[in-house]
């Protein structure tokens, strides 16, 4: 068991709100810059550039497929797959419930799949960056059953946050960890949200531009670098764990 | 003015009325949870198209008069059971926000 260092909750190309040059083959080579061992590309609703990410590193980094899923509640969920395969699935399932807004670059930006070779694959024109017609519940458990991750993107931001659209956790399990902004300092969390203290805290990015990429990370204490490893360490279980970074000085 | 005959005024829909004799003092408009903990006052008609259960806790937790869901928005069976069993009052509206909430503080301020 050794730490890791991962940064997962990138943005590529694919997000309207993230710079141009987001191109997969551009963030695995600042994942590199960074030392990072394992990231994740989780455009808004869209998990399509991942795969072209994936092939380009090669395991340097390694490469999660994710997506920062928008919730009716307007919750932002970030889900984690080890596979191509159930997270282009899930893409395309929650596509029939996004709104249809047509996505103007010059108002939101670009929403392009590039590929490995940054080559355009096409442009997505309904807009991503609105909340799926599916309520929070319903997507941690589609995620589940599709074999994913799911963990609440910065809960402390308003709006976007867990905790600051639902206000406390909901009853049940779920979730075991959750992300911070990359600016909160844990002190400031736990002052403001004593209910993170059962929780693990994953701390990440949320990059929009390269040179933010690796700004903020969290180790992992496993094994190797695989989805079920990091489910153990985000669950606290068989001794793995995650602690995360220090809090990026600056807030954008 | 009594909830029982807020509703009754403003032509809201009961979802669950446990507390039909509450007090309503006021309103306050927000979908966001953690807005309305830190600011709703006790006696509040809370106007939202938030629906997720927390809702309840959250109402609760403020002492609000009760929950108006707006543009006909109608929360789950199971968020209405909810509000039933911890004394929540669930209302609900065919108007907008804002109409609603013009409707409101007209009918408060009158």
């Amino acid at each position: 068991m050794r730490g890791w260092r991962a940064d997962l909750h990138i943005h590529s190309v694919l997000s309207p709100c993230a710079s141009l040059a987001m191109s997969p083959a551009r963030i695995v080579r600042e994942a590199r810059r960074a030392g990072l061992d394992l990231i994740a590309v989780c455009d808004h609703n869209a998990a399509e550039n991942g795969r072209y990410a994936r092939r380009l590193a090669a395991g340097e980094p390694v490469v999660l497929m994710g997506m920062e899923i928008q919730t009716s509640e307007e919750v932002e969920v970030l889900a984690y797959f080890a596979d191509e395969e159930p997270a282009l699935l899930l893409q395309g399932e929650l596509h029939a419930f996004l709104p249809d807004i047509p996505c103007d670059p010059d108002l939101f930006g670009d929403q392009l799949v590039v590929d490995d070779g940054d080559e355009i694959v096409r442009r997505i024109d309904t807009l991503l960056l609105s909340p799926v017609g599916l309520a929070l519940y319903d997507v941690v458990a589609r995620v589940e059953d599709l074999g994913g991750v799911a963990v609440p993107a910065h809960v402390d931001r308003v709006p976007g946050g867990l905790l600051g659209v639902l206000g406390l956790f909901p009853e049940g399990e779920w979730p075991p960890a959750v992300e911070i902004a990359p600016w909160t300092s844990l002190a400031d969390a736990y002052r403001t949200w004593p209910e993170l203290r059962q929780r693990a805290i994953l701390r990440s990015s949320d990059a929009h531009y390269p040179e933010e990429i690796g700004r903020a990370w969290t180790e992992f204490y496993v094994s190797d670098l695989t989805l079920d490893e990091v489910r153990r360490a985000l669950h606290g279980r068989d001794g793995r764990r995650i602690q995360p970074g220090p809090a990026v000085k600056e807030n954008r | 003015m009594q909830l029982s005959q807020v509703s009754a005024e403003l032509g809201l829909d009961a979802l669950a009325t446990p507390e039909p004799n509450r007090e309503v003092r006021g309103g306050y408009c927000s979908d966001l949870l953690s807005d309305v903990l830190a600011h709703a006052q006790p006696g509040d008609l809370w106007i939202t198209h938030q629906r997720h259960l927390n809702v309840v806790a959250v109402a609760k937790l403020r002492e609000a008069a009760g929950v108006v869901f707006v543009r006909g928005l109608r929360p789950a069976p199971e968020v209405i059971a909810r509000a039933q069993a911890e004394g929540v009052n669930l209302l609900l509206a065919a108007h907008p926000a804002f109409e609603t909430a013009g409707r409101l503080y007209a009918l408060l301020h009158r």
